[in-house]
């Protein structure tokens, strides 16, 4: 191909490409069914949540389109990745919002979320998020129609406190990372709370995920006079993983209490038989029948349409999502974002993850809703029960 | 806080810390690139030990050397395909294939395999601590240190007792002059990759051993590491990268059990203030090349 003929390809085929973009921009946005539009990330380090999460909400839109749909519309579930990039999060909900989105599920977790809420929010429309448990994630940070359903860190950090205490656990020597807000927070919270209780930290250590190396907390951890009762780690996959073998390999047998990322397939195997031992953490609930009266009919349908059970709880908080959205259309009787977010604050919603009432949003739509707790033992997951904190600390 | 235990942990991260930026610096002293892909050479290695420890019959130390040739060649193959043909054109074009290929190679993972934590079945040998002096000791670190015992020797015979070595080292120095001396320049540079390649091989075997989990962005960590111990040490010396790698390990240690709790969490800032400083006076890094010169075309 000569010089001048390859000039007429490019004009050609950039001729046919903005008749196509005008062909799509032109048209007039129909609304012929309720669009949601998902900015979960399937990729980086917040896809171990939203990628099931994901799954569980297109499960969600399938069995609720065959029951009708909601307002006579058929659901539409628009998912773009949002890379763990909280910059690509905001453009992806911009998009979504230009695609004629109705609501915006953002990611679980407030740095990566929070920029798609406040697109939702500056379009009028509803944000929620399947699972970020930082308190700045409600009307207070974001504005007044962003939501998440997830207890928030006070919950979750008080919810272990108690467990601890429970278990007439007196000292406790905490690690934090300080690599993201959940972490920070999670760690700040569960001090806070276990000092209430009347408990004793020994040391807050720090660790920042990435780091890649334990020791130097390791040989702390060694020097001190009597041991901790218990560690509380608040740090998350992959280098959690690391921080419990290097404990484990180096001859520490105390138990490990956490949040909800220790939720992960991924982990349990990482510390198999040998070490996954003494571990318990507070998270959102748990896939077996005994956690929710729903979750029967929620695995049964995950099972038929992806062969096989939900790699980890996240999935059910897609499910809940989807399913508080369109309950709130319901229930407004439209898709106005004001309208779901009244209803949303004035209902209690049952759901996979445990019941759920929010405030109103002069009071930072706090989440009311339990803890479930989850044992690891010789590599294997076990639901303990639902606990509700009997007092939290401030936010 | 400073016991056996502590040291013994320090030698090892030193000796995985310095097999890293021993891979790193081989192609960099011959061809002036850092090779942004090298941590994606260890997520190569780390998800053929996944793959195969959970999907193969084979025994564990099959699968480690299985792992070590899988890297080197994606090295070789990285060479040959995206390196070669821009290695004349300029080092700029070589610096962005590099990011090129690094990007490709983690979303391969992240398409092939899943984005999510992969867990990779260790043997036996890395579940079990041994008492030394009282204090428990994972067999783990001691095979660190001895690899990259075994590693040194042998690169130390290759370079100095091999026709190979003795071409590596004078390209390292001066790339053309050794070229114009008759030394395939092909051969030398594939030589390099390989060796990074079995590097980046045996460091993910040691590297994911301690988390026992592989995802497709684990690449990150160690090329940092491996990019800072060589500017600590220096960048065109393979002694320099050893030096760097036992300085980063020993310094970031230390850092950990002596800073006062309240600035622990600025112990990564603490760390690249020593290394500016090392940088302020000895720009060269620690040790330097007497003979080499700056890369010519």
């Amino acid at each position: 191909m000569n010089k001048k003929s390859q000039h007429w390809t490019l004009l050609a085929v950039l001729l046919v490409f903005s008749l196509l973009l005008g062909a799509c921009g032109g048209g007039v946005p129909q609304d012929e069914t309720i669009k949601i539009g998902a900015a979960l990330c399937l990729t980086g380090i917040q896809a171990p949540l939203d990628e099931p999460a994901l799954k569980g909400a297109q499960l969600a839109v399938e069995e609720i389109n065959k029951k009708g749909g909601v307002l006579g519309k058929q659901v539409e579930l628009i998912n773009l990745d949002c890379k763990s990039d909280p910059v690509v999060t905001g453009n992806v909900a911009i998009q979504l919002i230009d695609q004629g989105a109705h609501a915006i599920i953002a990611p679980s977790d407030f740095d990566f979320g929070g920029p798609a809420s406040r697109e939702a929010q500056k379009a009028g429309l509803v944000g929620i998020s399947p699972a970020a448990s930082s308190p700045f994630y409600g009307s207070a940070a974001l504005g007044d129609k962003q939501f998440t359903m997830s207890m928030w860190n006070t919950t979750m950090g008080a919810a272990a406190a108690q467990y601890a205490r429970e278990q007439g656990w007196d000292t406790a020597y905490v690690v934090t990372d300080d690599f993201i807000q959940y972490t920070k927070d999670l760690g700040q919270y569960f001090v806070a709370h276990f000092k209430t209780l009347g408990g004793t930290v020994l040391f807050e250590e720090s660790y920042t995920q990435g780091a890649g190396d334990f020791s130097a907390q390791l040989a702390r951890i060694k020097a001190l006079p009597e041991p901790p009762d218990f560690f509380y780690i608040s740090s998350y996959m992959p280098d959690l993983g690391l921080i419990i073998r290097t404990m484990r390999e180096a001859g520490i047998t105390q138990p490990i209490i956490g949040g909800d990322s220790y939720d992960d397939p991924g982990l349990f195997q990482a510390l198999g038989p040998e070490y996954g031992n003494d571990i318990v953490f507070a998270t959102h609930t748990w896939v077996s029948a005994d956690a929710s009266p729903q979750m029967a009919e929620f695995l049964s349908a995950y099972e038929a349409k992806f062969g096989g059970p939900p790699e980890a709880m996240w999935a059910a908080t897609g499910w809940d999502v989807v399913h508080v959205l369109t309950g709130a259309m319901e229930k407004a009787g439209s898709t106005d974002g004001a309208a779901m977010a009244k209803a949303m604050e004035d209902n209690t919603w049952e759901l996979l993850t445990g019941n759920l009432d929010w405030e109103p949003a002069d009071k930072g739509h706090e989440t009311h809703k339990q803890a479930a707790m989850v044992s690891l033992n010789g590599g294997t997951p076990e639901f303990i029960g639902w606990l509700m904190p009997e007092s939290q600390p401030a936010p | 806080m400073i016991n056996l235990e502590f040291i013994i942990n320090t030698i090892s991260l030193g000796s995985l810390y310095a097999m890293l930026a021993l891979g790193l610096v081989i192609i960099y002293g011959i061809l002036r690139l850092v090779n942004f892909a090298y941590g994606e050479l260890i997520m190569v290695g780390g998800y053929t030990l996944y793959l195969l420890a959970s999907f193969s019959p084979l025994p564990w130390l099959f699968i480690a050397l299985l792992a070590v040739l899988v890297a080197m060649f994606t090295s070789l193959f990285t060479e040959l395909v995206a390196f070669r043909p821009v290695r004349e054109k300029s080092l700029t074009a070589m610096l962005v294939t590099s990011f090129a290929v690094s990007t490709l190679l983690q979303n391969g993972a992240l398409l092939i395999i899943s984005p999510r934590a992969r867990a990779v079945v260790l043997p036996q040998i890395f579940q079990t601590s041994v008492m030394i002096a009282g204090t428990s000791v994972p067999w783990r670190n001691i095979l660190t240190i001895l690899t990259s015992l075994v590693m040194l020797v042998l690169l130390t015979l290759l370079l100095r007792h091999t026709v190979l070595g003795i071409a590596l080292r004078a390209a390292a120095d001066n790339f053309t002059m050794t070229r114009m001396l008759g030394v395939p320049a092909n051969t030398v540079i594939s030589a390099a990759f390989a060796i990074s390649g079995i590097m980046a091989g045996l460091v993910s075997i040691f590297w994911i051993s301690r988390s026992a989990t592989v995802t497709p962005a684990l690449g990150a960590p160690p090329l940092l590491v491996a990019f800072v111990a060589t500017v600590i040490g220096g960048m065109r010396s393979l002694t320099g990268a050893v030096v760097g790698g036992f300085v980063y390990a020993i310094v970031i240690s230390l850092l950990g059990v002596l800073l006062p709790p309240g600035l622990l969490e600025f112990r990564e800032a603490f760390m690249f203030v020593f290394v500016i400083i090392i940088l302020l006076f000895r720009p060269q890094g620690l040790i330097s090349s007497k003979t080499s010169v700056e890369r010519v075309g």
